[in-house]
């Protein structure tokens, strides 16, 4: 993943002059504005403001201003491929698991509704309740043949200490592991709330016509629900291809294991901490941004995501 | 029109998820402008740098407790150098090798010390022991612990075995060869990371990261002072009398508990901080002896593994000659130094403080006599680098691979060769 495009500041494109709408009375466009002000005010402040700053910084080097040099030297450095293989390989493996594990208990849970179904929500939710650097230590304590619950499973894979577990493709595969079970039980539940709220009277029709659970599903149900699969998968790529405190807090654990470039996020935090060059990480963050941009770009136009029911979106 | 809308929400989506993946951070403090003498210290230093402050009650001075973590304090250094603010006055590296960062000009950090301390004061450091913190002739840290390896070993089991302690590397091959063929399961060293960089190439002399300068690192893995380090550990690996675990390694706890640990070549710190709280050997089984000799050498020398420094912010101003004094004390004073943890750099702290080693009852003989030799005995060449971390990861990715798949190590010293120099390079290091 050498050929990262240059990425662009989040430019607006020619606007053709909005045609006045029928129908439109200004109180209305006022309650818009009173409702999206606050968001707007905060993207501006937390969002655009420190992206400019940061494509600001990109093209300095000590002090003065220096052409492309922080990002050629970032598209040089040896631990870009490595690192950039790494995300890869997470993202590939994970994403898929992670969408068809999250779908496929989401339409369980509603096509048997009932006490259990609520009870199980709970269950699939909790590992979710424990994010970031507590799971990196709670799998840490896992993975430890020694103190591990699931020590013989591991002595099955032939892992026979940390250190096992923590080296070469073992690490992949634990990452995607804790990946699925930190993420998923949030995303049920949101898929869960997405389908409680399909027109009961388009699912009995299905019914009526005679549509097995199976087709129902597949041809109603997750048509219905495309959006929101559509903003799992770009959270989700957006978090996965930043994945940072799992490998730094696996690492801490076990030094000299894990690389502490071992993810393209890592890398650019090591330019601004240890090698105090943050034009450098300035560089590698707005790439990434740019490819999470660029990820979030074809989710939505492919799924059509803020399509409405009055206007067509092309 | 409704595609830019599309667009613009892209982008707003995309810009606060990427905020979730950064981390928190912001510098915790700043002595700076209060004329407060702000020091930096971790959990261990705590109770000295309060002491101290008791003891000088006219002396405006914080206090803050930092994490050990590797990384942590130019983290720190890096984020005040942005907003020019926040520095402290003085710091505690729980990892030297962050002196090469925090000196290089990039950082501009560390103060040189040359001015401040005396020459006196800094020759009765154990020989080589600021070779560390020295970058072409300034002294940009005092140490305040050093950790020569010794060679440990369970006198028990030798013993019981009818084995000789070895004095030279190949007794020591010839009796890890003998233990893994009569006793399966035994073992006579650990190489990961820096167990096994610093502990075997570091005693044998191999520049992996021999600092020429602030820029300037000699790397040279072809040199006979790393082939035999690969020769020596070749067939340890292959009869499995060596293990790839790390000795923190909680799994590493099972060779302690089995008393399959025959000896075990690695820092001073060791002795009181691993066999018997983390490897669970019962008191009474182990002994130090200094490391093996090398071939064509009449002493022995010692690696290192770890060790803490002080260093003076560059930008203490009026308040450096008090952030000296602080340092000074907190690493020489016998009296101090002689009650801390581990082994002092101090020569006369370390005497001091081997009193009460020499009686420990967990010890099967007196440590002291080979710990004293080993800091005597550092080898030189070791220096403080940027590419710490990279120096680990790269010795597991190579080294440590081919002992655990029963590669040739010799090929794999290339492999760490090319590593090495890449991360070198990439720490704004030239390679000679």
């Amino acid at each position: 993943m050498k050929t990262l495009t240059t990425p662009r500041p989040p430019t607006v494109r020619a606007v053709p002059p909005a045609r006045p709408r029928r129908g439109r009375r200004p109180a209305r466009a006022t309650a818009v504005w009173i409702l999206v002000g606050p968001y707007a005010l905060f993207l501006a402040v937390f969002g655009l403001a420190p992206a400019g700053y940061a494509l600001w910084t990109s093209f300095v080097h000590d002090g003065s201003f220096s052409g492309a040099r922080n990002w050629t030297a970032v598209l040089d450095d040896y631990r870009l491929g490595d690192a950039a293989t790494h995300v890869t390989t997470y993202l590939l493996l994970w994403l898929p698991i992670l969408l068809l594990t999250v779908l496929s208990l989401a339409f369980t849970l509603h096509a048997r509704p009932g006490r259990t179904s609520r009870a199980l929500q709970l269950v699939y939710y909790l590992p979710g309740a424990v994010t970031g650097s507590a799971a990196a230590l709670l799998w840490l304590f896992m993975i430890s043949p020694d103190s591990s619950p699931f020590s013989p499973l591991l002595k099955l894979m032939d892992i026979e200490s940390a250190t096992d577990a923590l080296s070469g493709g073992s690490l992949i595969a634990l990452l995607t592991v804790m990946g699925v079970a930190v993420h998923a039980g949030g995303w049920i539940v949101v898929l869960y709330g997405a389908l409680n709220a399909l027109p009961k009277d388009v699912l009995e029709a299905a019914q009526v016509d005679g549509a097995s659970a199976w087709r129902t599903m597949w041809h109603v149900k997750l048509p219905m629900v495309r959006t929101y699969v559509a903003f799992v998968l770009i959270s989700s790529f957006a978090s996965g291809s930043q994945v940072f405190v799992e490998p730094t807090v696996l690492t801490t654990a076990a030094p000299g294991q894990i690389s502490p470039t071992w993810s393209v996020n890592q890398l650019a935090y090591v330019y601004a901490t240890q090698d105090g060059d943050f034009g450098k990480a300035a560089a590698l963050s707005l790439a990434m941004l740019a490819i999470g941009l660029l990820a979030a770009w074809i989710v939505i136009t492919r799924t059509r995501m803020y399509a409405t029911n009055s206007t067509d979106s092309r | 029109m409704k595609r830019w809308h599309a667009a613009f929400l892209a982008a707003a989506m995309a810009l606060v998820l990427s905020g979730c993946g950064g981390t928190g951070g912001g510098v915790s403090s700043s002595g700076g402008g209060k004329g407060e003498l702000l020091v930096w210290v971790d959990n261990t230093r705590m109770a000295a740098a309060q002491q101290y402050k008791k003891a000088h009650p006219d002396l405006k001075m914080r206090i803050v407790t930092i994490p050990p973590d590797a990384g942590y304090v130019p983290t720190k250094i890096s984020l005040a150098n942005r907003t020019k603010s926040g520095w402290p006055d003085v710091v505690f590296l729980t990892n030297p090798a962050e002196v090469a960062t925090l000196s290089s000009e990039k950082f501009g950090y560390a103060a040189p010390l040359d001015d401040l301390v005396p020459a006196s004061v800094r020759d009765g450091f154990a020989p080589g022991a600021l070779d560390t913190c020295t970058f072409d002739g300034k002294t940009y840290c005092l140490r305040n612990d050093i950790a020569p390896t010794v060679l440990w070993y369970d006198a028990t089991l030798m013993t019981k075995y009818g084995y000789q302690v070895p004095k030279t590397w190949a007794e020591y091959q010839q009796t890890g060869l003998k233990a893994a063929k009569e006793h399966p399961g035994v073992i006579v060293g650990a190489v990961n990371g820096k167990y096994g960089a610093g502990t075997y190439f570091g005693s044998s002399g191999c520049p992996t990261r021999d600092t020429l300068s602030l820029t300037k690192v000699h790397i040279d893995l072809t040199q006979p002072n790393c082939t035999r380090v690969a020769d020596l550990l070749q067939p340890l690996a292959e009869k499995k009398a060596i293990t790839t675990v790390g000795p923190i390694d909680p799994a590493f706890s099972k060779f302690g508990k089995g008393h399959k640990i025959l000896m075990l070549p690695g820092p001073a710190w060791f002795g009181d901080f691993m066999f018997a709280p983390a490897f669970k050997v019962p008191e009474g089984r182990i002994a130090a002896a200094p490391m093996p000799t090398w071939p064509g050498e009449s002493k022995p020398y010692a690696g290192q593994v770890g060790g803490g420094a002080f260093l003076v912010s560059a930008h203490a101003g009026d308040r450096t000659k008090d952030a000296t004094d602080l340092v000074r004390w907190m690493t020489t004073d016998v009296g101090l130094q002689a009650r801390q943890p581990t082994y002092p750099a101090f020569t006369a702290a370390a005497n001091k403080w081997g009193e009460a080693k020499s009686k420990d009852p967990y010890y099967a003989s007196d440590p002291m006599p080979a710990l004293t030799a080993a800091a005597g005995a550092l080898r030189a060449g070791f220096g403080a680098v940027r590419y710490e971390a990279d120096w680990q990861t790269s010795f597991n990715d190579t080294l440590g691979k081919a002992v655990d798949s029963g590669g040739n190590l010799r090929t794999a010293l290339d492999g760490w060769q090319d590593k090495l120099e890449a991360a070198a390079r990439t720490s704004g290091y030239t390679v000679g």
